[in-house]
């Protein structure tokens, strides 16, 4: 997927909760290929345009693996407190 | 995972790295496609293709920002960084060329000096000999004397037991009579382990063996390369002719490679090398005129072999009194450069110390240049730079400098190295092959980098330091001259000041040490003298009752030639030739215990011989034909002799002997005293000289060491004739070769020169010391000044606003130069005593170099302290000038 198409999905997937901040969308793209965790290829996106398309490398998905475990983490840690504190009023 | 990673990240880099303006491509299609997915999308809502454009625009905050972001995130950062501050560096360096040009001129003038002076000292002391193995490589030697006699040289190799090999060498000067004129040929006999020991194979042929080197085997000789390729044109059938030499067929066995060269000290001129016959000389013990190398046991030091040399000769001392002092073994690397070594390291010394003043005024400049961009720096901080990068820009622009003045400097230094090899005296050890190699290319760069941090530093904590507020505003001047930042000028000048004190004090005393040298009385007169060596081995003359005659014919007919005012001969010209010393006994005096007889030099001459020089007697006379005709036993002793064997009364009519008395004495009666005069070395002190009449005598070859009585001395088969012309001796030299050619056409006439340049030859060295010290030293003070001259011009033109109120409110103009000059004076005294400390510490390594002179010499050190006191009065003046001529008015209103 081209940048464009990556920010257009992640306002679909989070029900437009989520606006890609167009700004930060290439740096982060950029900072996330150095780790090595995509990799990119010129093709010719559907504006006749050469774009890059980003996909997942194998590091890549064990880093989304490891990302995914701390943010449910996360998550549950977070759902605790507050289920508490409603609990305590 | 870590390879992973590298293996996406690699070419990722290298790409940015070199294929630049396609990765820039790349982005800008990016957001453009970005872009376009974006004016799409609000076109879809409903705005106008315009509207949509700016508003995509908008929404992506500016395309120029992200594609600095997403650079930024490629995280080439740092190279990057560094190729930037490079281009500006360059673009800043030429867009003030003069400071540039000042800059890059001083660092390669320092630079190309040191790495002149070292490519000297790599060469000629780092460089390991021209052997296999060359440290293991010894000389075996007494610790007062050189040379060793046959017997012992045998009893050496035979009771030592640290060596794999022991060989011995002798000078060798055939005369080779085949072609057009007789030539004398610079050689040496050598045993047949001296070759082999040195672990070089022969280009053509082989080498000579044991067998060879007894009588009636030993006439084959083995050439180098260079009298291959003269008198055989490089043939390779030269192996096996045969080379006519001293009278006798020698067959050519071998020729060594290019280059090849032994000995690497004493005969280094040595070209062609034949067996060493001791036949004769195995029980011969007093005839020292064999050099002795050997090389180690594997595993066996040098102390070692040492320590064995001292019980070997302790041994043979004990066993034959009188003959074998002290025994010693030296490295050979030691008998080549020992003599020069402090010598040389003293001028890399002083280079260095050029060197460090010219860093000195190069940190000055990006100094004075660090305080005029204050404002260029601040307003960079201001947008955003961060204070890691300045100071890395400044740090890259002195590497640059530091760079580019080294890659001139090494044209310099090869210019350099050409001229010291054409100034230098010819016995500076291996001056041939002296070229930049790897060794000094890794120097260069390594100085260099050394410059940029000694003047590169200085600058770039100022860059760190830099005032981000107050050069911006209005109206400032820059950041105050604070204390702080004159205390550092001031400490660069003053430093500068003593290390070119330090240097003109060395100058100073190795000048003072010439002048001494030149102040001794040679006790002869030099001008006007033409000699020449006519050496007769070989040819019909060579019979020991035709010799003197020989002499005597040349003698007469080089007299009577047009010009010439008096001729006569001597068996060793004083300076120039060889130097024989014999001990002699005194008739009536007790006996003396064997090894500690006196010696003096023994001479032969002809008549004529004092008059000829200029040496005066100081009493008694000269021999006469009819004392060389009725071969009367008279000698000529000099002052020193005289005054040492006879003190207070007149040695005429007293006899000495050169044959010890207790087995039958051969008296010689005194008849004249000359005045002292040089004998061996300039320098040396003077010794006893004997000088014997020229007679023919009947007896045995006089071989070195043979069994034959003294008087066979006095008919040698080599004598050097001398004569004074009234006009240019050198003129002389076709008369002679054709008088001497008219008694004998095959004698060579050979190392022709001028007693003029047998005195000069003795100056060669300290000359070229002295001449780079000087030049060193002047350069020093140069460099210096300008540095004074620098502070105290900037001093000035940043306090003439202070110096105008000073004006203004009543002060003369005189007290504006006083302050002035004052301030640089003050300067100087300051670093000018850290001189003076430094070179009454550091002149004591100047010892080797001096002569007459010590190294504390108030002379010298006074005369120094004023002329530096004069030049920085003059560079302090100037400028102080220039305070004085301010108009308050205008100094009070500039900005």
């Amino acid at each position: 997927m081209h940048g464009w198409g990556i920010g257009v999905r992640i306002g679909q997937l989070s029900g437009e909760v989520f606006q890609v901040n167009q700004g930060s969308l290439y740096p982060a793209l950029m900072r996330m290929l150095r780790r090595g965790w995509i990799r990119a290829e010129w093709r010719v996106s559907e504006k006749r345009r050469k774009a890059r398309y980003y996909s997942l490398t194998a590091s890549g998905r064990r880093q989304l693996t490891r990302e995914t475990e701390t943010w449910e983490r996360v998550a549950q840690a977070m759902n605790g407190v507050l289920r508490t504190r409603s609990a305590e009023g | 995972m870590f390879w992973e990673r590298l293996r996406h990240i690699l070419p990722l880099r290298l790409r940015t790295l070199f294929r630049r303006s396609t990765v820039e491509r790349e982005l800008d299609d990016e957001l453009q496609d970005h872009l376009e997915h974006q004016v799409a999308q609000f076109v879809g809502r409903g705005m106008s293709p315009g509207q949509a454009r700016t508003e995509a625009l908008k929404a992506l905050g500016g395309v120029e920002r992200r594609k600095e972001e997403c650079r930024d995130a490629r995280g080439m950062n740092a190279f990057d960084h560094l190729v930037r501050d490079a281009r500006l560096a360059v673009r800043a360096l030429s867009r003030n060329p003069g400071y540039t040009t000042v800059a890059l001129v001083t660092l390669a003038l320092g630079i190309g000096a040191t790495t002149a002076i070292f490519t000297v000292v790599n060469g000629v002391l780092l460089r390991p000999l021209d052997y296999q193995d060359p440290s293991r490589l010894v000389v075996l030697k007494y610790r007062q004397s050189s040379t060793v006699a046959g017997a012992n040289f045998l009893d050496f190799r035979s009771q030592s037991r640290s060596f794999e090999a022991v060989g011995a060498a002798e000078w060798w000067t055939p005369n080779v009579s085949d072609g057009v004129r007789p030539e004398e040929l610079p050689g040496l006999h050598l045993s047949s382990d001296v070759l082999p020991m040195l672990g070089v194979a022969p280009l053509l042929g082989r080498v000579f063996t044991e067998e060879e080197t007894h009588e009636g085997r030993n006439q084959v000789v083995v050439l180098s390369y260079e009298i291959w390729q003269r008198r055989f044109g490089g043939d390779s059938s030269a192996v096996g002719a045969s080379l006519r030499m001293d009278g006798e067929p020698y067959q050519i066995i071998g020729v060594m490679p290019k280059g090849f060269r032994f000995a690497p000290f004493w005969a280094t001129g040595a070209r062609l090398w034949a067996p060493l016959v001791l036949d004769h000389r195995l029980t011969d013990r007093t005839g020292a005129s064999l050099r002795v190398f050997a090389r180690l046991k594997p595993g066996v030091t040098v102390e070692a072999a040492d320590r064995e040399m001292a019980l070997i000769t302790d041994r043979l001392g004990k066993e034959y009194p009188g003959t074998n002092p002290e025994g010693t073994a030296v490295p050979l690397m030691q008998m080549v450069v020992g003599d020069v070594r402090d010598a040389l390291l003293v001028l890399f010394a002083a280079v260095g110390f050029v060197l460090l003043i010219a860093c000195a005024n190069v940190a000055h400049l990006q100094l004075l240049r660090a305080a005029t961009r204050e404002r260029e720096f601040a307003l960079r901080g201001a947008l955003g730079a961060s204070r890691s990068r300045l100071v890395q820009q400044s740090l890259v622009e002195s590497v640059i400098l530091a760079v580019s003045g080294g890659a001139i400097g090494l044209l310099v230094a090869w210019g350099g190295v050409r001229l010291l090899t054409e100034l230098a005296p010819a016995n500076l050890p291996r001056l041939e092959g002296l070229t930049i190699d790897p060794v000094v290319l890794l120097f260069v760069g390594g100085i260099s980098l050394g410059a940029t941090l000694l003047f590169g530093l200085a600058p770039a904590v100022a860059a760190a330091r830099v005032n981000l507020h107050e050069p911006l505003k209005e109206g400032s001047r820059g950041s105050a001259d604070s204390p702080r930042k004159r205390r550092v000028r001031g400490l660069l000048v003053g430093s500068e000041f003593a290390l070119a004190l330090m240097l003109l004090v060395g100058a100073g005393l190795v000048l003072r040490s010439f002048a001494a040298r030149r102040g001794l009385d040679a006790g002869f007169q030099a001008d006007g003298v033409f000699s020449a060596v006519i050496a007769l081995r070989g040819t019909s003359h060579a019979d020991r009752d035709r010799r003197a005659g020989f002499f005597e014919q040349v003698v007469d007919g080089v007299s009577q030639l047009p010009g010439v005012t008096g001729a006569s001969a001597i068996n060793h010209l004083p300076l120039h030739g060889d130097n024989w010393q014999f001990r002699f006994f005194v008739e009536g005096r007790p006996a003396v215990e064997p090894g500690k007889e006196p010696r003096a030099y023994f001479r032969v001459t002809r008549p004529g011989y004092f008059s000829t020089m200029g040496i005066t007697m100081l009493a008694g006379r000269d021999f006469t034909r009819d004392d060389l005709a009725s071969r009367a036993h008279l000698v000529i002793v000099n002052q020193s002799l005289a005054r040492q064997q006879w003190p207070g009364e007149s040695p005429l009519g007293r006899r000495l002997s050169v044959d010890n008395p207790a087995t039958g004495a051969d008296w010689f009666t005194v008849i004249g005293v000359t005045k002292d005069g040089r004998q061996a070395g300039w320098i040396d002190d003077v010794r006893g000289e004997m000088y014997f009449p020229n007679l023919d005598a009947p007896g045995p070859d006089d071989l070195v060491g043979s069994q034959s009585s003294f008087v066979s001395f006095l008919n040698p088969v080599n004598m050097t004739l001398v004569a004074r012309t009234r006009g240019e001796s050198m003129d002389l030299l076709k008369s002679v070769q054709a008088v001497v050619a008219a008694v004998d056409r095959d004698a060579p006439v050979t190392d022709v020169i001028t007693m003029r340049q047998a005195v000069d030859e003795q100056f060669a060295e300290p000359r070229f010391y002295l001449t780079l010290l000087t030049g060193f030293a002047l350069l020093a003070v140069t460099l210096a000044a300008i540095g004074i001259y620098g502070v105290m011009s900037y001093s000035v033109a940043r306090r003439s606003q202070e110096i105008g109120i000073r004006l203004a409110l009543g002060a003369g103009t005189r007290d504006a130069f006083g302050l002035i000059v004052g301030q640089g004076m003050r300067l100087a005294a300051l670093g000018g005593l850290a001189g003076i400390i430094g070179a009454l510490i550091l002149s004591r390594y100047l010892r080797s170099l001096l002569f007459g002179v010590g190294p504390a010499d108030p002379v010298t050190f006074l005369g120094v302290v004023v002329l530096l006191a004069v030049v920085a009065l003059a560079a302090a003046a100037i400028p102080a000038r220039r305070a004085a001529r301010v108009n308050p008015l205008t100094a009070l209103r500039s900005d």
